[in-house]
C-alpha cells in the first residue's frame, strides 16, 4: 500500500501528464495526432538539452541560471563564426568553446571558490546575455552556410534530428544516474557534501564538470535552435532558464538536492510541452502563456517540498520484506561468531 | 502508537513521582524514542493519554504547549540556534519573556542553578561544548517555568567523565527540588548510578519496572538481552607492523590482526589523529606497510586502503535521503554489478543482524544502531580496508549492537586487518581494544589489557594532562 502512494508521489507529473493529455485531447482531436506528438518533442527538444543537466546540478545541491544566455550568447558567436569562415563545423567548435568557458567560470566560483550559486549564475545570465546583445548590436544575424540551415530541418528517416538528440540525451542522463558511479556521487554531493568528501567523492571537481557540462549542453541547444530558426536572434535563448528550472522541478527533483529521477525530469519536460502546446491549439493568448508557464515552476516548487516529506514518511511505515517481525524490531543476539570473514575482500 | 504496521510501543504504563529518577532503557527499536515523542508531543499516540498533575492533557497537545505545561526534553544534541549567543538563545521563542532589563539578570539565574554560572551570557553557542550546550538547553527548560518533569535523551553519550559527573549531580538536585525525571541512556554504568527505579522496554514492551537498588551492570545488561555473553575471551593473531605514527614520545605501532584503542579527553586529540591519518588536516609523520605515509584527502586514504567509520554518521557518515543499499556502496559504486550489489548486501544484513525496512528504503528510516551498522558495513565488507579507523563506533548504539560490532571487528581482525579505536570512553576501549595509547597534549603512553583496565585508562590520561599544567 506504501509502496504504491510512493510510486504515486513520485510519479505524480505523470499523471498529471496523461489528465492533461486527455483534456486537450477532449477539447480538440487534432491534438493526438502523430504529426501535432512530433511538433510537441520537436517544441521541447532544445529545451530538454537544457533541462537535463540542469537537473544534476539541482540534485547535487547548486543550480545554474546562467543557461538561457548562454544559449543565447553561443548561437550569437557560433553564427559569427560560420558567415565569417563559412564552416558549420568551426561554427559548433565555437559554441561549444563559449559553452564550456562560460560553464567552467561558473564552476571555478560556485565549486572551488565556494561562492553563492543563485547569485553568482543570476550575474552571469545579465553579463552573457548583454554580450550576446553588445556583439550583435541588438540584431538578428542571418545568412548561415547551407550545411548548418540543413541541420535545423534534417532527419533521420522519419524523426527529426533535434528529437534523436534529446532521445540520446535522456539515455545519456538515465544511465549516468542509475548505472554509473557519478550518478550516486552527484547524488551523495546533494544529500550530504560532507559525507561525500569522506567517502572519497572528489566533491568540487565533480560539481565544476556538472557547469563544464551544463555550459556545453547549453550552447549545443542555442546553436540548435539557431539552426531551426535559420537565423541567431540574441535573445534566442532567453528565459529558458525559467522553463528549464520548471522541468526539473516539476519532475519531482529536490530543490534541496539529493534526490531525483531522469523518469520524473522526461514527466516534467513532456508537461511543459503539452501545455504550451495544447495552449496554442486552444487559441490562448501568447502573453496568458508566459503567465501559466510561470505559475507552474510556482507550483512546482509549491508541490516539491510537500512530495518529498510524503515519500520519506511512506518510507517509514513500508512493511518490512525480510528479518524481524512487525512488533518485535530488535532480534535476539546470538553471541557466535559471525560468518563475516567470508565476505572481506569479496 | 503505532508507525505504519509496526507497533512502537505497546500498551505501556509508565507512571513517574515527583522527585523520582526513572532510567528508561531499550535497545535501538525497543521503542525509548518513540515512548519520549509520544511524552513531548513530537508524536501522537494512536491511543493512550498523558497525565500531568492528575490533570489529563488535551489529544493534539503540540511540543510547544507540552513544554509549556511543564515537561523539559534534554536531547543529545541540543536544538539551540548556534549563530545566537546564550542569552539570546534562552528567550527564543518563549512565551512569557521578560522585560529586557531583567533578562541578564534571570538568564544568570537560569544558569547558575544548572550548575553553568561560568557561562558568558554573550558567548555564541556555536563556540561551546556539547556539555555546555546541554546546560544551556536546561536553563532554558528552567526559564519556561517549574520543571515538573524532565526527559533526558541520551544527555551523556558525548560527554566526557567531568562533565557527566556534573549533569549527574544536576539531575539530583532537580529530582530533590521535586521534578520527575525520565532518563534514557545506553551508557548502564551512568543508568546506576544516578537512577532510584530502572525501567526496560523490549520490542515495544516493558519487561522490567523495578528499583535501582542492588542492581548491577551485568543484571541489566541480562535484561536487556538475556543472550549476550559478554566476556568472551579473545586473543588476537597479531601480525607484521602495518601503520606506524611517530610523535613527540615515539612511535605508535599498529599491527595486522590487532584492535588498538587510543584514548584521550572527549573531543581530545585522538579523534584528530585518525581524521589527520584519513586526510583530513594536516598529515601526521607515518609510514604504511613500511614506506612513507601520506594522505591529503580521504580519496587519497582509502585508495591504500585507510578506512574511517566517523563519530557522528549523520554529518559526517550517511546521506539521509538515499536509500540503505545506496549508502552502503557508495565509495564503491564503480567496482560492482547491480546484482552482486543486491546479494553482498543480503548477506551484509543477515552477517550483522539488521533490523529495519528493506534496503531501498532511505537510511533514515533506520534506527540508530543499524544505521550505524550500515555505516561499518560500508567501509569493511565491499573492499576489506587494510587499516580500519573508527571513532566512537559503539557511541549512542545500544548494548546489543554494541556486541554485534564487537564481534564483527573481531572476525575483521582475524583476518588481518589492522583496527584503530579513537574513543573518550574507558568502557569503549576496554571492551574493544587489548592494547591501547592515551593521547594528550602531543604525548601518548601505552597500556595493554589486564586488571584495572579501565582505570589505569583514566589515571594515564589524568597524569598525562597534569604532567602537561606543571612541567616537573
Amino acid at each position: 500500500m506504501n509502496r504504491i502512494k510512493i510510486v504515486l508521489a513520485q510519479n505524480g507529473t505523470f499523471i498529471a501528464l496523461i489528465v492533461m493529455i486527455a483534456f486537450f485531447a477532449s477539447m480538440n482531436p487534432r491534438f493526438l495526432s502523430l504529426a501535432n506528438g512530433q511538433t510537441i518533442l520537436l517544441q521541447i527538444a532544445e529545451l530538454g538539452i537544457i533541462a537535463l543537466p540542469l537537473a544534476f546540478l539541482i540534485m547535487a545541491g547548486t543550480l545554474d541560471l546562467s543557461v538561457g544566455s548562454v544559449a543565447s550568447l553561443s548561437a550569437v558567436v557560433s553564427a559569427m563564426v560560420m558567415m565569417e569562415f563559412n564552416s558549420t563545423v568551426l561554427g559548433f567548435i565555437a559554441a561549444i568553446l563559449v559553452g564550456a568557458i562560460t560553464g567552467a567560470l561558473n564552476g571555478l566560483l560556485i565549486a572551488y571558490l565556494k561562492l553563492n550559486p543563485l547569485v553568482i549564475t543570476l550575474g552571469f545570465l545579465s553579463v552573457w546575455g548583454g554580450l550576446a546583445l553588445f556583439l550583435t548590436q541588438g540584431s538578428t544575424l542571418v545568412g548561415f552556410p547551407d550545411t548548418f540551415k540543413q541541420i535545423g530541418t534534417a532527419s533521420i528517416g522519419p524523426v527529426p534530428l533535434q528529437i534523436i538528440i534529446l532521445a540520446a540525451g535522456v539515455l545519456f542522463a538515465w544511465y549516468i544516474l542509475n548505472r554509473n558511479s557519478l550518478g550516486r556521487n552527484v547524488l551523495a554531493i546533494g544529500g550530504n557534501r560532507r559525507a561525500a568528501h569522506l567517502m572519497g567523492v572528489r566533491v568540487p571537481g565533480t560539481v565544476f564538470s556538472l557547469f563544464v557540462a551544463t555550459g556545453v549542453c547549453a550552447a549545443i541547444s542555442g546553436t540548435l535552435l539557431a539552426a531551426k530558426l535559420q537565423s541567431a536572434p540574441p535573445t534566442v535563448g532567453n528565459g529558458m532558464e525559467i522553463q528549464a528550472l520548471t522541468v526539473v522541478l516539476l519532475g519531482g527533483v529536490a530543490l534541496e538536492g539529493g534526490m531525483g529521477r531522469i523518469t520524473g525530469v522526461v514527466s516534467g519536460l513532456l508537461f511543459v510541452g503539452v501545455l504550451r502546446n495544447g495552449l496554442v491549439i486552444m487559441g490562448v493568448s501568447q502573453f496568458l502563456q508566459t503567465i501559466l508557464i510561470g505559475a507552474t515552476l510556482v507550483i512546482a516548487v509549491l508541490l516539491d517540498g510537500s512530495v518529498q516529506r510524503l515519500v520519506k514518511k511512506s518510507w517509514n511505515t513500508v512493511e518490512t520484506k525480510k528479518p524481524g517481525q512487525p512488533g518485535q524490531p530488535e532480534q535476539p543476539n546470538q553471541p557466535e561468531q559471525p560468518k563475516q570473514p567470508a565476505l572481506v575482500g569479496q | 502508537m503505532r508507525y505504519g504496521s509496526t507497533l512502537a510501543v505497546d500498551g505501556i504504563d509508565l507512571s513517574v513521582q515527583p522527585g523520582e529518577i526513572v532510567g528508561l532503557l531499550g535497545h535501538n527499536g525497543a521503542g525509548k524514542s518513540t515512548l519520549l515523542n509520544v511524552a513531548t508531543g513530537a508524536a501522537a499516540a494512536t491511543s493512550g493519554d498523558l497525565w500531568l498533575d492528575g490533570e489529563r492533557l488535551p489529544a493534539g497537545s503540540t511540543p510547544g504547549s507540552i513544554a509549556q505545561a511543564g515537561i523539559t526534553v534534554i536531547h543529545q544534541e541540543p536544538a539551540l540556534a548556534s549563530n545566537l549567543s546564550i542569552l539570546e538563545n534562552l528567550f527564543l521563542a518563549r512565551h512569557h519573556t521578560p522585560a529586557r532589563h531583567d533578562r541578564a539578570r534571570r538568564a544568570r539565574e537560569a544558569l547558575d542553578s544548572v550548575g553553568a554560572g561560568t557561562l558568558r551570557l554573550d558567548a555564541l553557542v556555536g563556540s561551546l561544548t556539547l556539555g555546555e550546550r546541554q546546560l544551556v538547553d536546561l536553563a532554558r527548560g528552567y526559564l519556561a517555568g517549574e520543571m515538573k518533569v524532565l526527559l533526558l535523551d541520551e544527555p551523556t553519550a558525548a560527554l566526557g567523565a567531568a562533565e557527566t559527573e556534573a549533569l549527574h549531580g544536576l539531575i539530583r538536585q532537580l529530582a530533590s527540588q521535586g521534578t520527575a525525571v525520565i532518563y534514557v541512556s545506553h551508557r548502564l554504568p551512568d543508568i546506576l548510578e544516578v537512577c532510584q527505579r530502572i525501567v526496560v522496554l523490549r520490542g515495544g514492551r516493558l519487561v522490567l519496572d523495578q528499583s535501582a537498588a542492588g542492581m548491577s551492570v551485568a543484571a541489566l545488561s541480562a535484561a536487556l538481552a538475556p543472550e549476550v555473553d559478554f566476556d568472551s575471551e579473545w586473543l588476537p593473531e597479531v601480525g607484521e607492523e602495518r601503520l606506524v605514527v611517530t610523535d613527540d614520545d615515539g612511535q605508535l605501532v599498529f599491527r595486522d590482526g590487532e584492535i588498538v584503542g587510543l584514548f584521550g579527553m572527549a573531543a581530545g586529540e585522538q579523534f584528530d589523529l585518525v581524521a589527520a591519518l584519513f586526510g583530513l588536516g594536516r598529515p601526521p609523520v607515518a609510514t604504511l606497510s613500511g614506506r612513507r605515509y601520506k594522505a591529503i584527502t580521504p580519496r587519497h586514504a582509502i585508495k591504500q586502503g585507510v578506512h574511517l567509520v566517523p563519530a557522528d554518521r549523520e554529518v559526517d557518515g550517511l546521506v539521509v535521503g538515499m536509500s540503505a543499499i545506496d549508502n552502503t556502496f557508495l565509495p564503491w559504486r564503480g567496482r560492482f554489478r547491480r546484482s552482486t550489489l543486491v546479494k553482498q548486501y543480503a548477506t551484509i544484513r543477515d552477517t550483522l543482524k539488521v533490523v529495519g525496512p528493506d534496503g531501498d528504503a532511505p537510511i533514515a528510516s533506520f534506527s540508530g544502531g543499524n544505521r550505524q551498522k550500515h555505516l561499518l558495513a560500508r567501509w569493511v565488507f565491499p573492499v576489506a580496508p587494510r587499516v580500519l579507523l573508527l571513532a566512537q563506533p559503539t557511541q549512542g548504539v545500544d548494548i546489543g549492537a554494541k556486541h554485534d560490532i564487537k564481534l564483527a571487528l573481531r572476525a575483521l581482525a582475524a583476518t588481518g586487518v589492522s583496527i584503530v579505536i579513537a574513543s573518550a570512553e574507558t568502557d569503549e576501549i576496554a571492551s574493544l581494544c587489548d592494547r591501547s595509547y592515551v593521547l594528550a597534549h602531543g604525548r601518548h603512553r601505552e597500556l595493554h589489557r589486564s586488571g584495572g583496565y579501565e582505570e589505569r585508562l583514566l589515571r594515564t590520561l589524568l597524569d598525562l594532562t597534569s604532567a602537561e599544567r606543571s612541567p616537573a
